[in-house]
C-alpha cells in the first residue's frame, strides 16, 4: 500500500478544481440554505443554467465566451421564476420537492433526444473551451508546480479562475450578510411572520435570496465545464446537489468559512476514502475471515455509501458542522 | 408530540429483525457475472430489435452484427460479433476516448436500425462509469405508426392504469408517515427498490416461487419501515430535531441505501426468473399480458382494502386521527407511538409490494425506486399531503398523465408532465384534490 501517495492525493484535494466548484456551489447553497432558509435541492439545475449557457456560446450562436455569462443568468432568472413562483409562499418541504422536480426535468430536458440539437442529449457539448483556453497565461503543455501541487498550464488555469471566484464570492457574501439585505433574510429564517409583520416583502426576499444563490452556483457550473472541457447532463443529477449539501453542512451552515472549508474537507475525505479502498482492493477483493466484503468495482458504491451514512450522522449528532452554530439550525418546517 | 417509550422487548424484537435483513442483504452476493465483467475494462455493445406489436415492444437480441472499435483515430483496437443474447464483448486496454462502429451491411436481412439511430457511436473517458461500457444500438421499427389514434389511446390508457396502481401502493405509505409524523422521507423510493431487490433474491437467486416468497417479501418491507423508524426516525423525535433536519437525514439514508444496492447488486437491471416471458394477449386495440393484469387486478383489490381498512376499522381511523391532527388525536387516549409504528409498517410492507410489481412490470434494478420518488411525490401532493386517500387518488392520476402523455411528448420526457402537474397543483391548489386547507406557508 502506498500511504504516501495517498496522503499526497488528499492534500492535492484540499485544494483541487473539484473542492474549488463544490466551494462555489456550496456558496450559493449557504445563501438560499443557510441564511434564508429555504431549502433548495435543486442547485445541480442551476449549475446545468452555467454549463449549458456557456457551452451553447461558441456551439450555437457563434458568439463569445463572455456571452456565456449572460446566457447563464438568463437562464438562471428564469429558473428561479419558475421554482420559485409557486412554492416561496409555501413550507419548505414543498420548495425541495419542487426544486428537485425541476431539477430532474431539466436534465430530461437536455439529455434528451428531442432536443439533442440544442444541448447535444446525452454526450453534451465539447467544443466551448477554446477562447477561455486562449486566455491562459500558462503554456497549456507544460507542468507547473512540485508534487503534490503539480498541474498542465489549463488545469492550473482554471483552477485559478476557480479559487478567485470562491473568494470573490466568500467576500461578497460576507457583505451581503453584514447588510441590511443580509439581517432581513437571517430574520426571514427565523421567523417569517415576524419580518412580515415589520412590513417586509418576505417573498420578495426570498426570490432575490434564491436568483442570488442559483448566480453563485451557475459559475461552479461554468468552472466545472471549463475545467472538464465538456458539458455532460449527468454530471449534473440530483445526487450532485445532495453532495454540496453534505459537504456544506460539514463544513457548517451559516458560515461563509464553514461553506468553503466544508467542501475541501469533503474531497479531502472522499478522496482519502476512494484512493485508500482502490489500494487496499488492486491486487484482491478486500477480505475479513475470507469472505469477500469490497471488490474493485464496488469502490465506488461504498464511498458514496459513506457519504450518506456521513450526511445522516452530521444532521443527527453535529448539524452545525465544524463551524457552525447551533442557535442558526433553527430548523422546523411546521 | 409527547413520546412514550414502549417496551424494550418491541424493540429488540424490531433490532434482530433489522440485523436479518441487512445480513441477509450483505451475505447473498450476486454470483456469476455480476462483477466479472467488471474486472477488466470492456465495452458491451448490445444490438435489439424492437419488434412492436401495436406499442408493446418485445426486445429481441439481433445475433451475428458486426462491431469494431477504434481510437479516436481511427487505430483499430478490437472487433466482435454479437452473440444470442445480441451482446458483443470488445476488451479494451484501458479507460479512454473509443469509437465504436456498426457495420450496417451486418444486420440480418429484413433487420434495419431505428431510424435516427447514429451506426458510429464516440464514447468519452468520462463515460466509463464502470469497467464496462455498455452501448446499445436499436433496430427495428419504433414507434407506434401503425395503430391508429384511439387505438393508441386505449393501449395508453391500460398502461397508466397499471403504473398509477403502482405509483398509488407505492406512496400510500408516503403520505400516511408524512401526516403522522411531519417527514418528508425521501427514502421511500428506496424502500421500493427493496421490494424489488428481495423478490430477486428470493425468487433468482434462491429460486423460490414468486407466489410464495411475495408473501415474505412484502413482510420484509414492513420490518425495513419499522427499522427505519424504530432505528432512525424515532430517535431523531425524541432528540427533538427538527422536521427540514429529519428530512435532510432521509435523504442521507436514501443515497446511502441506494448504493448499498448497487454495491450489492451492480449497476444493471435483471428479470426476475417467474412470469417474465410472456406473449402480451389482446383484447380488442388493447394489449396486456396475463402478468400484467393479474398485477394491475391485485393492486386494485389492494387499494380497495387499504382504503376500506382506513375507512371502517378502529386502528384505520385512529391513523386517520391522527394524520389530521397528533397533539388532538393523542389527547383522546390513541396511542400515537403504536400508530406511527403501524403506519411505517403498512407503508414499508406496500411500498415493496410496489417494488414486486414494478419488477415483474420492468425489470429489478438499484435506481428503480428513487426513479419513482418523483413520480411519488407528485401524486401525494396532486392528491392532498398527508391525506390518507390523497396518495390513492393522485398516484393514480400522476399513472395515467404520465402514460397518456406520452402520446404527445418522446417516451424520454413522459415524467416531465407529472412534474409540471406537481407544480402547476402548488400554485393552483396547495392543499391538492382532498387535502384539508391549512396553512402551507
Amino acid at each position: 500500500m502506498d500511504i504516501i501517495k495517498i496522503l499526497e492525493n488528499t492534500i492535492a484535494a484540499f485544494f483541487g478544481i473539484d473542492a474549488a466548484y463544490f466551494a462555489l456551489a456550496a456558496i450559493g447553497l449557504n445563501i438560499q440554505f443557510g441564511y434564508t432558509g429555504l431549502l433548495n435541492f435543486g442547485q445541480s439545475a442551476f449549475m446545468a443554467c452555467g454549463a449549458y449557457g456557456l457551452g451553447m456560446t461558441s456551439q450555437y450562436f457563434g458568439v463569445g465566451m463572455w456571452w456565456g455569462i449572460l446566457i447563464g443568468l438568463a437562464l438562471v432568472v428564469i429558473l428561479g421564476l419558475l421554482v420559485g413562483i409557486p412554492t416561496l409562499r409555501l413550507r419548505a418541504d414543498y420548495l425541495a420537492i419542487v426544486t428537485i422536480a425541476t431539477a430532474e426535468i431539466v436534465r430530461l430536458i437536455v439529455r434528451s433526444v428531442r432536443f439533442k440539437q440544442y444541448f447535444g442529449g446525452s454526450d453534451g457539448i465539447n467544443s466551448f473551451s477554446t477562447s477561455f483556453r486562449n486566455l491562459s497565461p500558462f503554456d497549456p503543455g507544460a507542468q507547473y508546480g512540485i508534487r503534490p501541487f503539480q498541474y498542465s498550464g489549463y488545469s492550473l488555469w482554471t483552477m485559478i479562475v476557480g479559487w478567485s471566484l470562491v473568494i470573490i464570492f466568500s467576500l461578497l457574501v460576507y457583505m451581503l450578510m453584514k447588510s441590511p439585505w443580509g439581517r432581513v433574510v437571517k430574520a426571514i429564517r427565523e421567523d417569517e411572520d415576524a419580518v412580515r409583520s415589520l412590513g417586509k416583502n418576505v417573498y420578495s426576499y426570498k426570490m432575490q435570496s434564491l436568483i442570488i444563490g442559483g448566480v453563485v452556483g451557475m459559475f461552479s457550473g461554468m468552472i466545472f465545464a471549463l475545467d472538464r472541457g465538456s458539458v455532460q447532463p449527468d454530471n449534473y443529477s440530483r445526487d450532485v446537489t445532495f453532495y454540496v449539501l453534505t459537504a456544506l453542512v460539514l463544513g457548517g451552515v451559516a458560515k461563509v468559512r464553514g461553506s468553503v472549508i466544508g467542501p475541501m474537507m469533503f474531497w479531502g475525505l472522499y478522496v482519502f476514502s476512494d484512493n485508500f479502498l482502490r489500494e487496499l482492493t488492486k491486487d484482491k477483493p478486500f477480505s475479513i475471515f475470507g469472505v469477500g466484503i469490497i471488490q474493485k468495482a464496488q469502490v465506488g458504491p461504498v464511498n458514496y455509501m459513506l457519504i450518506g451514512l456521513g450526511l445522516m450522522l452530521l444532521m443527527t449528532f453535529r448539524p452545525q458542522g465544524v463551524f457552525g452554530s447551533k442557535e442558526e439550525m433553527a430548523l422546523d418546517g411546521r | 408530540m409527547a413520546e412514550n417509550e414502549n417496551s424494550k422487548s418491541r424493540f429488540f424484537a424490531v433490532g434482530r429483525a433489522f440485523a436479518v435483513v441487512l445480513a441477509a442483504t450483505f451475505m447473498f452476493s450476486v454470483p456469476g457475472t455480476a462483477h466479472a465483467a467488471d474486472s477488466e475494462n470492456s465495452i458491451i455493445v448490445s444490438v435489439q430489435n424492437q419488434a412492436n406489436n401495436k406499442g408493446v415492444s418485445e426486445k429481441k437480441p439481433v445475433v451475428g452484427v458486426k462491431i469494431s472499435v477504434t481510437s479516436p483515430s481511427g487505430v483499430s483496437v478490437g472487433e466482435g460479433v454479437t452473440d444470442i443474447s445480441g451482446l458483443a464483448t470488445i476488451a479494451v486496454p484501458a479507460k479512454d476516448d473509443y469509437v465504436v462502429t456498426l457495420d450496417v451491411a451486418s444486420l440480418p436481412s429484413g433487420v434495419t436500425l431505428v431510424e435516427g439511430t447514429k451506426t458510429i457511436v464516440n464514447i468519452a473517458k468520462d463515460s466509463f462509469t464502470t469497467n464496462a461500457k455498455r452501448v446499445t444500438f436499436f433496430a427495428g421499427s419504433a414507434g407506434e405508426s401503425g395503430a391508429s389514434l384511439t387505438d393508441r389511446i386505449a393501449q395508453r390508457l391500460v398502461d397508466g392504469v397499471r403504473l398509477g396502481l403502482i405509483i398509488a401502493i407505492c406512496s400510500v405509505g408516503l403520505s400516511l408517515i408524512f401526516g403522522t409524523t411531519g417527514l418528508t422521507n425521501f427514502a421511500h423510493g428506496e424502500m421500493v427498490t427493496f421490494g424489488g431487490m428481495m423478490a430477486f433474491w428470493f425468487n433468482v437467486l434462491l429460486g423460490i416461487p414468486l407466489l410464495i416468497a411475495a408473501p415474505i417479501v412484502i413482510a420484509l418491507g414492513g420490518v425495513l419501515g419499522l427499522a427505519m423508524n424504530g432505528f432512525i426516525f424515532k430517535k431523531l423525535r425524541k432528540r427533538g430535531i427538527g422536521l427540514i433536519s429529519q428530512l435532510v437525514v432521509s435523504v442521507g439514508l436514501s443515497i446511502m441505501l441506494r448504493n448499498m444496492y448497487l454495491y450489492q447488486f451492480g449497476g444493471r437491471t435483471r428479470p426476475l426468473d417467474d412470469f417474465s416471458l410472456q406473449v402480451a394477449k389482446h383484447f380488442g386495440p388493447v394489449s396486456i399480458t396475463i402478468r400484467d393484469l393479474s398485477t394491475t387486478i391485485i393492486s386494485f383489490i389492494v387499494l380497495l382494502a387499504v382504503a376500506g381498512y382506513l375507512q371502517r376499522s378502529r386502528t384505520g381511523k385512529a391513523i386517520r386521527a391522527v394524520s389530521d391532527n397528533p397533539s388532538l388525536a393523542s389527547s383522546t387516549g390513541i396511542d400515537t407511538q403504536k400508530i406511527i409504528r403501524i403506519v411505517w409498517f403498512a407503508g414499508g410492507a406496500l411500498a415493496a409490494m410496489g417494488g414486486l410489481f414494478r419488477g415483474l412490470d420492468e425489470q429489478v434494478g438499484f435506481e428503480m425506486g428513487s426513479g419513482l420518488i418523483f413520480l411519488m411525490f407528485a401524486g401525494i401532493t396532486l392528491g392532498g399531503l398527508g391525506s390518507a386517500y390523497g396518495a390513492l387518488v393522485g398516484g393514480f392520476l400522476v399513472g395515467l398523465l404520465v402514460e397518456l402523455a406520452s402520446l404527445v411528448v418522446p417516451a424520454e420526457l413522459k415524467n416531465a408532465p407529472a412534474l409540471l402537474i406537481l407544480i402547476i397543483v402548488l400554485v393552483v391548489r396547495p392543499q391538492g384534490i382532498l387535502g384539508r386547507k391549512q396553512r402551507v406557508g
